[in-house]
């Protein structure tokens, strides 16, 4: 029913999310471009501006910490996420960078003002 | 308590205030990278640097610089290209312009794209969106502009014009750029509409005001029909090839005007037009301009008018020709054809459009009630085939033709004096036994009854079942005069009777004659037996219909003579004397005069003459009393059964005066009963309210005359069922 399978195992992937180190030791994370596009508008973007990174099929991120980007997978793919008080702002801040859907940011906001 | 430490909400970080230095430093990026882009070098760029510097200002508050930054880069931008484009000559303009304008329209898509975040988060009404602002750009700086604007147009228009022509253009050209004006237009298409569509629209009309013009003075109507058939599918491809859709009907209504509208009158009046093609039964093309005229506004109307007109006219040459007043057969037939010849009109050219068939409807009702003679015209038409006039046809044929009869029906206005006809007719038929199937009557019976209900076929079904029981009540006699006392006194003759119940059968004028004895006594031995098994009721003999077999002798041969009554009796006189002048046989047989010159014209006028005039003289020369007839003793004929006309086929001026006469009397009473169940309902009324209601409760049986319905209410008020109101003479009262 959803995409938990392929969030776990990868298969086809035809796309990374490179997370930057500090100690140069980068977070990779494999995707799938028709679902990071179907929930995300600015991976939808990407992918079609025909600019390096759909070129060479990956992108790089510099300001955003490995686990905030394993949840934020975690929702495109499986429409779950774990919000706590300690990843809750990275989370709205993120999710409102990457154009996802309403839906996560009032959840994320309304856990926030409560 | 402990919810406080849980609540340890890391406190929201406010993005450091961002220095003016690294705002401008992430604007000259952005503007580099756009700049390469409206180069086509975008391939190399980041798009994840670019999204997160435009990201970065708007957070930090920024997005102004990057918004109006962006609109100067635009607008020199397309400064430029404007000067490139201009430049280019002839053909080579609108290839440059379409390529630079699909270049531009992928660039702003990138921009678009990176700068998503500022579109989402930054731009407020009444700020253009990025990608408008890119075509906002374009449309000011270069498709408005006074060099390629006009330039633009004309060509387009240029080239229509020689598609229309039989050219062939390059139609992706033309698509794309057409659709640039709608890309451009902000709201509802306006650039398009204002700078495109309506120059456009115009020369269409222009176009095919001269074409039409030109091509209906020199071409016939059907020629023109198909030619503008084909325009129209023309221009439908043309919708769909390159213009926007939103001026598909303002195009066709266009070419609608120009092509038919305007044209309507012509084709209808042109010598090869509309007239000609019903009259000749063109349905092709009656359909096709059908089809044509439907599609503007009231162009059925005049099609439906011309046609009904058509009908009309036809219709009343039919009914007013001489040879079809004299020939009632040949009147219906000729109906009946005309009637099949525009049905087929209506469903093959005007797809069985409901106001057609209508007016054409109308039409017929008009000319059918033209003259009074249709009634019986048609009632003798029916007679015709009902005596035997369907004895080639199939069930289907008969059908067809019952079916047309009851058609015409339905137009006439005095359905009753029809029905007396018909009723007059059946009657002899079934007297006379000349009816050819009673099954083929029957059915022709119940149609009438499907039409118009039982009360109108009452008592045709009535002489039906008379002519039943009739059977019956004669071989009940036959039985009774095998028992009864008399009978061994009197010779034995075969005769039959028909009982008619009174009111069922029309009255035939009364005649008188003296019957032979012989035959009293028979008729009163009738008499005798009938009211024994009826009690109650009276018979009425109504010798002169009936029919009588003789037998005659002469010396080398013997005939059988079949009669009518009358004849009978002038035949038997002759038993007793050798020659006789009229005012002796009328003498003989109490018969009038007129019916003793009726009854002996067939039998010494016709093919077989058993009786001769002495002195012979002309056979045209009218009989009068003093002429004198003897037996016709060399009568010769191979038949041994001879069979003589009672009277004409048809009936006698007399006798249509005697059917016209009672149908008066019918619509008297008809009349009266429609009065008094107005008044009864309504109390008062004033009189020109009577009238109207009066004609219309009575139009599905006849057309009452106005003066009749006076007559019938100052009969009224005699009467005291109505009386007049003292102080308004025109208003009735009901008097109960």
């Amino acid at each position: 029913q959803d995409y938990s399978n392929l969030f776990q195992n990868h298969q086809f992937a035809d796309f990374q999310v490179e997370i930057q180190m500090q100690n140069n030791k980068n977070s990779i994370f494999d995707c799938h471009k028709c679902i990071l596009s179907s929930r995300s508008d600015y991976f939808k973007a990407l992918f079609n501006s025909q600019m390096k990174e759909s070129k060479e099929g990956k992108v790089l991120f510099s300001n955003v910490s490995p686990l905030i980007m394993n949840q934020i997978l975690k929702y495109i793919y499986i429409g779950e996420i774990e919000i706590s008080h300690e990843n809750a702002i990275e989370l709205l801040i993120e999710s409102k960078k990457l154009l996802l859907d309403q839906q996560i940011i009032q959840t994320v906001t309304s856990f926030i003002k409560t | 308590m402990s919810r406080k430490m849980i609540l340890r909400v890391p406190k929201f970080q406010e993005p450091k205030r961002m220095e003016k230095s690294e705002a401008q430093r992430l604007w000259l990026l952005l503007k580099d990278a756009i700049v390469e882009v409206q180069h086509m070098n975008a391939s190399t760029l980041s798009f994840e640097e670019l999204y997160r510097s435009s990201y970065s200002l708007v957070i930090a508050k920024r997005g102004d610089i990057l918004y109006t930054g962006l609109e100067e880069v635009n607008n020199h931008h397309t400064k430029n290209l404007l000067d490139k484009i201009a430049q280019a000559v002839d053909e080579r303009f609108l290839i440059e312009l379409n390529s630079q304008w699909q270049q531009y329209k992928l660039q702003q898509i990138m921009i678009h794209d990176i700068l998503m975040y500022l579109d989402r988060m930054y731009v407020k009404e009444p700020q253009l969106k990025v990608f408008d602002l890119g075509m906002f750009k374009w449309k000011q700086n270069v498709l408005i502009h006074s060099q390629i604007n006009d330039r633009l147009v004309r060509m387009l228009l240029g080239l229509i014009h020689m598609e229309r022509n039989g050219e062939v253009i390059d139609g992706a050209l033309m698509k794309s750029l057409i659709q640039m004006y709608v890309d451009v237009s902000l709201k509802e298409k306006e650039t398009y509409k204002q700078e495109f569509e309506e120059r456009f629209l115009l020369a269409t009309s222009h176009f095919y005001k001269s074409e039409s013009n030109l091509f209906i003075t020199n071409n016939s109507c059907g020629a023109y029909l198909k030619k503008v058939e084909i325009r129209l599918i023309e221009e439908e491809a043309r919708i769909k090839q390159y213009l926007d859709e939103s001026t598909g009907p303002k195009l066709i209504k266009a070419c609608e005007d120009e092509l038919i509208a305007n044209h309507m009158q012509t084709m209808i009046e042109m010598e090869t037009g509309c007239r000609t093609m019903i009259q000749n039964d063109r349905f092709n093309e009656l359909k096709l301009m059908y089809r044509l005229f439907q599609r503007v506004e009231n162009g059925l109307v005049h099609l439906k008018n011309e046609f009904a007109g058509y009908v009309r006219n036809e219709g009343h040459k039919i009914v007013n020709q001489p040879e079809n007043l004299k020939d009632p057969n040949a009147l219906i037939t000729s109906l009946i054809e005309i009637r099949n010849r525009f049905e087929k009109t209506l469903s093959q050219s005007f797809a069985n459009n409901r106001d057609f068939i209508n007016s054409v409807n109308t039409a017929f009702e008009s000319f059918l009630n033209e003259n009074d003679k249709l009634s019986e015209s048609l009632a003798l038409f029916i007679d015709k085939k009902l005596r035997g006039g369907f004895k080639d046809s199939n069930d289907q044929e008969i059908d067809v033709i019952m079916n047309k009869v009851i058609l015409l029906f339905r137009f006439l206005s005095d359905k009753d004096v029809f029905k007396k006809f018909y009723e007059h007719y059946l009657a002899k038929r079934l007297l006379s036994g000349r009816s050819f199937s009673e099954d083929l009557e029957r059915t022709m019976i119940s149609k009438f009854k499907q039409e118009c209900g039982n009360q109108f076929t009452s008592k045709m079904e009535g002489m039906f079942t008379d002519m039943r029981l009739s059977k019956d009540a004669l071989d009940g006699f036959k039985n009774y005069l095998q028992t009864s006392v008399e009978m061994g006194k009197l010779p034995k003759i075969d005769m039959s009777v028909r009982v008619l119940t009174q009111g069922f059968w029309p009255t035939f004028p009364p005649h008188s004659c003296t019957l032979p004895p012989l035959l009293s006594q028979y008729c009163d031995l009738f008499t005798k037996y009938y009211c024994h098994a009826h009690t109650g009721r009276r018979i009425i003999w109504q010798t002169n219909i009936g029919t009588a077999e003789v037998t005659f002798r002469l010396p080398k041969k013997t005939h059988v003579l079949a009669l009518s009554t009358y004849q009978m009796l002038i035949m038997l006189l002759f038993n007793d004397a050798e020659k006789l002048s009229l005012k002796q046989m009328a003498a003989g047989t109490s018969i009038s005069f007129m019916d003793i010159q009726r009854s002996v014209k067939p039998l010494y006028s016709g093919k077989y003459k058993v009786l001769k005039r002495t002195p012979a003289v002309e056979k045209s020369k009218e009989l009068s009393e003093n002429d004198i007839f003897e037996l016709n003793l060399n009568l010769k004929c191979k038949l041994h059964r001879i069979k003589f006309a009672a009277t004409s086929q048809t009936d006698s001026e007399p006798e249509r005066q005697h059917t016209r006469q009672r149908v008066d009397e019918d619509r008297k009473i008809e009349i009266d009963a429609a009065i008094v169940r107005i008044m009864k309902s309504r109390k008062a009324l004033i009189h020109n309210d009577l009238i109207v209601e009066c004609t219309k409760q009575l139009s599905s049986r006849f057309v009452p005359q106005t003066s009749m319905i006076k007559k019938r209410i100052e009969n009224l008020i005699e009467r005291e069922y109505l009386e007049r109101f003292p102080d308004d003479r025109r208003r009735y009262r009901y008097l109960a």
